[in-house]
């Protein structure tokens, strides 16, 4: 508004006021309550998630409270399942196996693809390069990584295995040791997926203004304080995203132990995916199998919740 | 409430059930009948390999069928076959079943083949061993006709075995002692173990236990693992794992692991299904061709023979297979004297014992008259029950632990009594 601009009067009503005023306001097409528009245009969307995660999901919890096999009928067995998986404590070893290297892949991979991120995003020659070296493990195939890391990982003939002896470092003893073990599938876990927190983080750091860098540097700040005032709150809601997708994901960690050790030794090794696996395809318990997988959702649930929650809030802050 | 469960469940698989049989239909509209058989790839080799010929091509031609084979993994084959039989309506025409596998829990999923015998018997049924049928015979009911057994002999690498000038063993207790002396690393480099043990199931450490005398899971279902032979059986194991008589990294051996250390001369000595013989000899597949022998597994004490591993492949038709009789000619067909002798020749572990006394068979597999020695002394891993599976897992998971150091072998197999017990059949 102009400074030249008259003071309107009491009762004065500007053009567009009174066009506002003589047409019923129609609804914004983003923000606000959807109207039926918007209801038919989710419809797609939201039919193919009931259908193929809601639907499925209520059925694996309905048959996590059954006795289901091939054979026998389905009975009702109430909280049986989930009481059997209290009282197993191969349960209870996956679970904590699971949080061990769940939490070392997704802080791992967090710490390393935030450097790699910050080291691509500042002054490199073959910048395009490194980003798609840094990028080729996840082009991988999961199964082919893990075979290929397990076989120069031999201890009798692996290549890697004969080079860390002959450096005097000695071998990682996965086969036998179980802390060798998971800190090896951590390590592949972390191989073959810090390319997805590379790139949602390096994306991030691009959309950096750099007048704020520039203007932070201007004022003296170093490195380290640019980061920490500058690029860490602006990358923050990105790092917070690829955190929990990553926790959500790495919840589901099955083929690295799998593969490796198939849990052993002695099922020291499982984790729950391994836990799940076992008692669907191996036992037939598909109603144990689904309490186990209910579980493994709650869990990926109460780490997504704050996020949905924040999420929700800001949908309907304009409502 | 329980009626509807019910109703929901039929809806279910009559859907899954029309949607597979029209998938497996459509192209049979364009070409004729297909025949679906899912097994195991090593059936499909012993039934239509180019060795000895393919038992099921006149009769393809006869019944205006076209064969399809969907094979997988062990594990696998019967996960799947299990799925689709119980469906209303199925596409899988005859499975191949592991006793180890089934068990009276599985066993409403397929044709009781009594009836089928009786009306249309095989060819000299009474030659297959009645130990055979009956690893496939629940409560009565026959589900399967015996196709194939997989026999444990005791395998040894001669070439190696004359490199450290260690004799022949002729009982356990002398395979113990070569199998220290047979640990060492070559001038190559190579590390050898002097003897190798699959332990993704009991079937090796089964040879070992019952090399001493001892059992895991009787016929009757006694849980006697914990007797004093097993015990020593596992404290050897322990022992051997100690002192790298075994792999590094043996903890991890499945079968196939097994097959190439011994072909890569890695390891010296193992229990295998006989029919090992031929990779361990193709020298297209083993460094020592022609050097590694196999003989029968003797007890520990004397030069007797040890009641080896062995398991039984069936062929069962599906309840909801969708002509009964088809299924049960090709079953009549491929399990005959003819058919028998030509899938022997393909490699097959042959359950018909004329198969042994035919000159070609013997020619091509000569270590079949060894396994026809052993073969009325072997056993079993384990009778069939609904919760084999878990139990075999529970057993190994408890020599690991003997293995590693966490328990005591004696405490390892009272805590395995102690979990496997409330799983066995009353």
């Amino acid at each position: 508004m102009s400074a030249a601009s008259p003071p309107l009067a009491e009762g004065d009503v500007s053009a567009p006021a009174r066009q506002a005023k003589a047409r019923p306001r129609s609804r914004p097409l983003f923000g606000g309550r959807p109207g039926l528009a918007q209801w038919i245009l989710l419809t797609p969307a939201q039919l193919l998630l009931v259908s193929l995660i809601l639907l499925p999901a209520i059925w694996v919890g309905w048959l996590s409270l059954h006795a289901v096999s091939f054979t026998a009928e389905m009975r009702f067995v109430g909280l049986g399942n989930f009481r059997t998986l209290i009282d197993d404590p191969v349960f209870w070893r996956a679970v904590w196996n699971t949080f061990l290297v769940v939490n070392a892949v997704v802080y791992g991979e967090l710490l390393l693809g935030l450097g790699l991120a910050l080291l691509a995003a500042g002054w490199m020659p073959f910048r395009t390069l490194f980003v798609a070296l840094l990028i080729a493990p996840y082009a991988i195939n999961e199964v082919s990584a893990v075979a290929m890391w397990r076989f120069v990982l031999e201890p009798d003939i692996g290549m890697v295995s004969w080079a860390l002896e002959a450096v005097g470092l000695g071998q990682l003893d996965w086969s036998a040791n179980p802390t060798d073990a998971l800190v090896l599938a951590s390590l592949l876990s972390i191989w073959i997926h810090t390319p997805f927190t590379f790139l949602i983080l390096y994306a991030a750091l691009q959309a950096v203004p750099r007048e704020l860098i520039e203007a932070a540097t201007v004022d003296g700040a170093g490195g380290w304080r640019v980061f920490i005032h500058v690029q860490l709150p602006v990358i923050l809601p990105a790092l917070l995203v690829a955190l929990m997708f990553r926790y959500i994901t790495a919840m589901r960690v099955f083929s690295e132990i799998w593969l490796l050790t198939e849990g052993g030794p002695a099922r020291l090794t499982e984790v729950l995916a391994v836990y799940l696996y076992r008692a669907a395809f191996r036992y037939h318990e598909f109603g144990l199998a689904s309490a186990t997988g209910l579980v493994m959702m709650l869990l990926s649930l109460s780490i997504a919740a704050p996020y949905l929650y924040t999420a929700w809030k800001r949908m309907f802050a304009r409502a | 409430m329980g009626e509807e469960i019910t109703n929901m469940q039929i809806t279910r698989r009559a859907l899954l059930g029309s949607a597979s049989a029209t998938m497996l239909a459509a192209p049979a509209l364009a070409q004729g009948r297909r025949f679906v058989i899912m097994s195991h790839a090593v059936h499909q080799r012993a039934v239509t390999g180019a060795a000895g010929g393919d038992s099921s091509a006149a009769w393809k031609q006869q019944a205006g069928v076209e064969t399809e084979w969907l094979t997988f993994g062990v594990e696998a084959v019967h996960e799947r076959v299990y799925r689709e039989a119980a469906l209303s309506q199925g596409g899988v025409d005859v499975a191949f079943l592991l006793d180890r596998y089934t068990g009276p829990h599985v066993a409403p999923l397929f044709e009781d083949l009594r009836p089928f015998m009786e009306a249309e018997p095989l060819e000299t049924a009474d030659e297959i061993a009645a130990t055979m049928y009956g690893s496939h015979n629940f409560r009565g009911k026959q589900t399967g006709i015996p196709y194939r057994h997989a026999t444990h002999g005791f395998f040894y690498n001669k070439a190696l075995l004359r490199e450290r000038g260690v004799e022949v063993p002729t009982t356990f207790a002398e395979i113990i002692a070569a199998a220290d002396r047979l640990t060492h690393a070559r001038a190559d480099g190579t590390r050898v173990a002097g003897f190798a043990n699959s332990m993704d199931d009991p079937s090796g450490t089964m040879d070992l236990i019952r090399a001493h005398g001892g059992d895991f899971i009787t016929q009757d279902y006694r849980f006697v693992g914990d007797a004093e032979p097993a015990v020593r059986a596992v404290a050897l194991l322990r022992d051997w794992f100690r002192r790298g008589v075994l792999p590094r990294n043996v903890m991890t051996f499945k079968t196939e692991e097994v097959i190439t250390a011994m072909q890569q001369g890695r390891a010296a000595m193992t229990t295998q299904p006989f029919g090992r013989f031929i990779n361990y000899n193709d020298a297209r597949q083993s460094r020592f061709a022609g050097e590694i022998a196999v003989a029968p597994i003797p007890m520990a004490g004397s030069t007797d023979l040890a009641p080896a591993k062995t398991s039984v492949w069936a062929m069962a038709i599906p309840r909801n297979a969708r002509d009964k009789r088809l299924s049960w000619s090709f079953i009549r067909e491929v399990s005959s004297r003819a058919s028998t002798i030509r899938a022997a020749v393909n490699g097959n572990g042959p359950v018909r014992s004329s198969a042994y006394d035919d000159p070609k068979v013997r020619e091509m597999a000569p270590f079949l008259a060894i396994e026809q020695r052993v073969l009325p002394h072997a056993r079993l891993t384990v009778p069939g029950f609904e919760q084999a599976g878990r139990s075999m897992d529970i057993f190994m998971e408890e020599v690991q632990r003997a293995m590693l150091g966490q328990a005591e072998p004696l405490a390892a197999m009272r805590s395995a009594r102690s979990r496997i017990e409330p799983l066995l059949p009353a």
